[in-house]
């Protein structure tokens, strides 16, 4: 009898951090008290700094993501490696927190592409000027995992690598370090063909065109080499995306569905 | 690569099993840890800590206890199948453990392994204890199971003693993972993975799987969060909202088993453990592992097993792995690693500890000469400045108390090693010592270490050569006298020493020094004004006697500039003993020209109204024009200049004793002067004849008229004028030049005579025409004067016009006195047929009158009286 007393004094005591009957057993029998519960705690209270939206920058590999990415973020040009599954930054902007997923290119991830896109408030298809194929693979394959991001999701096509390209005034950049200046490749897709695919994007979408941002806006060209227009396509999109947070904050609901049903369960916790 | 994270530690060799023992699935609560067998075997073991302190610790601050693990086995029990077991859980809250084996799951007792007589649940593919079921109900737990034929998964409640099946939910496709938290499940289908509400049904795609690859791994990492095995040996997570927030690990293609430890996730494959951290996803360590087959976490405690053998994966202390990672220079991931455990940690013991590596990381910063980092670094952790200046060879003053704080921050002893003596590299620091000092000294960073800070940064610019020395010197400032003096005699800033002394109230010493330099004794280029300085330095000085102590020097050196420590001194010292202007002008003597300055000084500037200093400084003037005309080739110029202010303190001041001057420049040709002198004795006569015969300077005598009648009135006036004219014309008839200055004296000034008197004395023979312009305005003068005084008489007489009607108004009506009537002052009756009455109509007594009269206001207060009877 008095044993059960014990027990059940100690199962109400810690039942307070969530994990119930299970959590006693350190508590009681166990040298390190706490510990153990502390760290369980970490994980609920802190994915550090909380995000408050989400961008997503998709294309097919190879077309520079993550050089993209890199070059706004470390202001520099760096040569990367295929990238893995995914990376992500937290970028801080005005009082805001902006997530940036970088996501790989590579056929073998794409599936895990709609689970990065989701609740995405705003998503960068990237493809390479000098390469059309990577403008179709927006359409045909990565276009169909913005399925789940929001439904007020802003889209932005960015033709990336304009500095190989004859088109390109190379004046202002490159120290000559590479012969490549000299032989350029010919522009395979102009931005027309971007400000189409965006359009169509739009029909997609099912989205009303005078209400979405005009198209010309939308579509940037960039060079994550030189850091042409980089900032410009990132600065452009945090500010189209900004009015979403403070809407999402006005509403006060959070985007995440689901969650909010499992919470009730928090309160009974605390019979006592 | 390569922290040291966690440690291997073997719990249990294969000699404590029997022979071929193949261990199938664990479970581990508390110290109590169970094995399920392939050949149908659960043992309990009791898994106990043991504190090894070691005793050869060199590097370990806190003194570390090595820990390690023994096992002592309590139970085994054979289930009587020839099946494997195939999970294991225990619900210590209940006394229960949970077995499946052969598709069914039956509960034992915990401590006896005895079956109970609850029911089994059979058709059982896998199952799973809720980590944070929705009851919190302490006597039950949530089970959650993959039913192994009819493509559901059910959710049941245990208690100690009942079975209940809360739920059935079917799931798109056959389930073969399982892992749950509250409401939700998430498991893995044959070639994707979902979460599932089981409350709603509802089904969220997380992302496919490759269905060939492998097995797939789902792990519940914390409240709605999962870790799932992708492709690619990628280590995703995903929350049950299907969102992924954390960037994925990558693992080798064929992991076995994943298990949580804060804050890393660790991986289980055919040759390694891998660990990854949570904060950047970077692998951390590879431990050699080979033939595992389960990797776990329990309440915190990693566990890795082979088919023989339990092995506890023990984290190292945080602050461990984070001096770790300082000392190989890996400060970013340090400090990640410090910034994650701060939930993890109390709080005063993690700002203590957080601080500690932030000033680590913030040397190593410096030592990379990584200045701005390092700068933050200290800033933020609040560093002891003395820490930093310590390093830097003799930059503390040798009275400093300061011992650096042990375990030492750094292992550098001083700048020569962290530089290993590069010239270059060594000015880098000094110069970011420099602006990290300037830019802290008046914060609160330096507050108590203020001495130490501005010695510091004294001898860094001394060294330099940098101009913010003297700016440091002059403005506030806590430098050690002693040290800092030394210092900068070494570096030969003698000037900045002479105001570190008078900084410290070392007038005499500063000065002392500053003496030396214009001397020439020393030699500091610092000021090439420095007498200047010095002297100016001597005008604002308080201390009396150091100023008398070097007045001396400074008049030897230049009575010209010297002078100005007494002309320039406060005016209140005047009236003080020390400097009192008799005492200054006797000391002065010795200093003809500074004397003749401070006279200047004290008749012109300060107006000093003294007989003494007036006649004293105009002898000193007529001494200097006289020593200036006796030189061989006098510079007229000056002779000139030196008479124009003679002649201006004459005429200027009143004060002067003019006989004693007239004596003293009797003889000479100072006749302007004489002129003068004779004017402040109203001798006109002679003063005009000195101008008009001796000197012929007709505007000169003109002008005498003008500013000797000024302020006097017209008869005055007119009777200087009148004088010089009848001088001029006592001459006229021997020099045309008299004549010619007579009138045009007469015609420039005709305002200023008599014009009758002045037409007797004139010669016959003049012309009307040469006259005219005199003529002209004297008449017009007279004629004005006639006019202004007709307007004055006229409007004098309507003035007494008015009283007159005024007086006759008052006089009209006759004044009844009754006895009706009261006085209006004393309200008595009139006795007398006498009374006043004042301009308003009232009467009154003559006596109240008079009495009344002070207070003239009365006759307006009062009613007035009824005039008619």
């Amino acid at each position: 009898m008095s044993q059960s007393h014990d027990r059940v004094a100690v199962c109400i005591w810690n039942a307070v951090p969530c994990r119930g009957e299970r959590l006693d057993a350190t508590g009681s029998k166990d040298g390190r008290p706490g510990s153990d519960v502390m760290q369980r705690l970490w994980f609920q209270t802190s994915s550090m700094k909380k995000p408050d939206l989400k961008l997503v920058l998709l294309g097919d590999m190879n077309v520079g993501k993550t050089s993209l990415l890199h070059r706004y973020m470390e202001r520099r040009f760096q040569d990367t490696v295929s990238t893995v599954g995914g990376a992500f930054y937290l970028k801080q902007w005005g009082p805001y927190n902006i997530s940036i997923w970088d996501t790989a290119g590579r056929e073998q991830f794409h599936g895990l592409g709609s689970m990065y896109c989701r609740a995405a408030s705003a998503v960068i298809l990237t493809y390479d000027v000098s390469n059309m194929q990577s403008l179709l693979e927006l359409e045909d394959r990565f276009l169909g995992l913005t399925d789940t991001a929001n439904d007020d999701c802003i889209f932005a096509v960015v033709g990336n690598k304009i500095d190989l390209t004859d088109d390109y005034d190379s004046e202002s950049d490159m120290e000559g370090e590479r012969p490549r200046t000299s032989s350029k490749i010919r522009k395979q897709v102009d931005l027309e063909d971007a400000i189409a695919l965006y359009k169509r994007i739009m029909k997609y979408k099912m989205l009303d065109e005078n209400v979405v941002p005009a198209a010309e806006k939308m579509c940037f060209e960039t060079s994550a080499k030189t850091g042409y227009n980089v900032d410009g396509l990132f600065e452009g999109v945090f500010n189209m995306v900004v009015p979403l947070i403070v809407k999402k904050k006005a509403s006060g609901h959070d985007e995440t569905v689901n969650l909010a049903q499992s919470k009730p369960e928090k309160s009974k916790n605390r019979c006592c | 690569m390569s922290v040291q994270a966690f440690r291997l530690v073997c719990a249990s060799e294969r000699e404590q099993f029997p022979q071929g023992i193949h261990i199938e699935c664990l479970e581990c609560s508390g110290h109590d840890l169970y094995l399920g067998t392939s050949d149908c075997v659960i043992y309990h073991l009791l898994l106990v800590e043991q504190q090894l302190s070691e005793p050869t610790s060199l590097v370990q601050q806190t003194d570390q206890p090595c820990t390690s693990f023994t096992t002592t086995q309590q139970r085994q029990r054979q289930l009587g199948l020839k099946k494997p077991i195939c999970e294991l859980r225990a619900a210590s809250a209940l006394s229960r453990l949970l077995v499946l084996c052969d598709n069914t799951i039956s509960i034992l007792c915990s401590e006896s392994l005895e079956p109970l007589p609850a029911p089994k649940i059979r058709g059982v593919l896998t199952f799973t204890l809720n980590e944070n079921p929705v009851s919190g109900d302490p006597f039950s737990v949530e089970l959650c199971l993959i039913s192994s034929k009819k493509r559901t998964v059910q959710i049941f409640s245990v208690g100690q003693e009942r079975v209940q099946l809360i739920r059935e939910v079917a799931t798109p496709e056959q389930a073969c993972v399982i892992a749950a938290d509250g409401l939700y499940l998430c498991l893995a289908l044959s070639s994707r993975y979902i979460t599932l509400n089981y409350n709603t049904g509802h089904c969220q795609d997380l992302f496919p799987y490759p269905s060939d690859q492998k097995k797939p791994i789902v792990k519940w990492i914390s409240r709605q969060e999962f870790l799932l095995a992708g492709p690619s040996g990628l280590g995703m997570f995903a929350t049950v909202a299907g969102i992924t927030q954390r960037a994925p690990v990558r693992w080798s293609d064929n992991v076995i088993g994943a298990a949580i430890s804060f804050p890393y996730v660790l991986a289980l494959d055919e040759e390694f453990i891998t660990v990854h951290s949570m904060l950047d996803q970077q692998k951390k360590q590879t431990l050699p592992f080979k033939e595992g087959i389960i990797l776990q976490d329990f309440e915190g405690r990693v566990i890795v097993a082979s088919c023989n053998g339990v092995y506890v994966l023990i984290p190292l202390p945080l602050e461990k792995q984070i001096q770790d990672l300082l000392s190989s220079q890996r400060v970013e991931e340090a400090l990640a690693l410090a910034k994650g455990a701060r939930r993890n940690i109390p709080k005063e013991k993690f700002q203590v500890m957080y601080r500690r590596i932030l000033q680590q990381a913030g040397f190593i910063q410096f030592a990379k000469l990584q200045f701005l980092e390092a700068k933050e670094l200290f800033r933020s952790s609040q560093l002891d400045i003395r820490e930093l200046i310590s390093l830097y060879p003799l930059m503390l003053p040798s009275s400093s108390s300061f011992i650096r704080t042990h375990p030492p921050l750094h292992e550098y002893a001083d700048l020569n090693q962290l530089t290993r003596g590069d010239q270059e590299k060594v000015n880098k620091c000094k110069r970011f010592l420099m602006t990290y000092l300037s830019e802290i000294r008046s914060t609160e960073v330096a507050n108590g270490y203020q001495e130490d800070v501005d010695t510091a940064l004294l001898k860094l610019y001394a060294e330099a050569n940098h101009e913010s020395l003297l700016d440091l010197l002059v403005s506030e400032n806590s430098c050690e006298v002693s040290d800092s003096a030394s210092w900068l005699e070494k570096h030969k800033k003698y000037f900045a020493l002479g105001l570190l002394y008078h900084y410290n109230k070392q007038d005499a010493a500063a000065l002392q020094i500053w003496v030396k330099i214009i001397n020439g004794e020393l030699e500091d280029s610092t000021r090439p004004d420095l007498f200047e300085y010095v002297v100016d330095f001597l005008t604002f000085s308080r201390d009396q006697h150091l100023v008398w102590q070097y007045a001396d020097w400074v008049l030897q050196k230049s009575e010209q500039v010297g002078v100005r420590i007494f002309t320039k001194r406060s005016p209140e010292e005047y009236t003080q003993n020390g400097f009192c202007p008799d005492k200054i002008v006797s000391y002065l003597c010795k200093y003809h020209k500074a004397l003749l300055l401070f006279l200047e000084h004290l008749v012109l500037e300060k107006m000093l109204q003294k007989e003494k200093y007036h006649t004293h400084l105009a002898v000193l003037y007529v001494e200097e024009v006289q020593r200036l005309n006796a030189m061989d080739s006098p510079d007229i110029e000056q002779v000139e200049m030196q008479r124009g202010r003679l002649q201006n303190l004459l005429r200027q001041s009143d004060l002067y004793r003019v006989h004693l001057l007239i004596d003293k420049i009797k003889g000479t040709d100072l006749h302007m002067e004489r002129a003068i002198l004779h004017g402040k004795l109203e001798e006109h006569g002679q003063a005009l004849d000195i101008l008009v015969h001796h000197l012929k300077n007709f505007a000169a005598a003109e002008n005498y008229c003008v500013w000797n009648s000024e302020g006097r009135d017209t008869p005055y006036r007119q009777h200087l004028f009148q004088l010089l004219l009848s001088s001029y014309l006592t001459f006229a008839s021997h020099d045309n030049s008299f004549l010619v200055a007579a009138v045009d004296l007469l015609n420039n000034h005709p305002a200023e005579f008599d014009a009758a008197s002045v037409l007797r004395l004139l010669p016959e023979n003049w012309s009307v025409q040469l006259l005219s312009p005199f003529l002209a305005g004297a008449m017009r003068e007279h004629v004005h004067a006639l006019r202004m005084s007709q307007i004055t008489i006229g409007l004098a007489k309507a003035e007494n016009v008015v009283y007159k009607q005024e007086k006759l108004n008052l006089r009209e009506k006759p004044i009844v006195l009754s006895d009706k009537k009261y006085c209006s002052v004393c309200r008595n009756p009139f006795q007398e047929p006498v009374f006043v009455r004042y301009p308003s109509g009232q009467i009154v007594h003559t006596h109240c009158a008079t009495k009344s009269h002070v207070n003239s206001s009365i006759g307006v207060h009062l009613p007035k009286p009824n005039k008619q009877t």
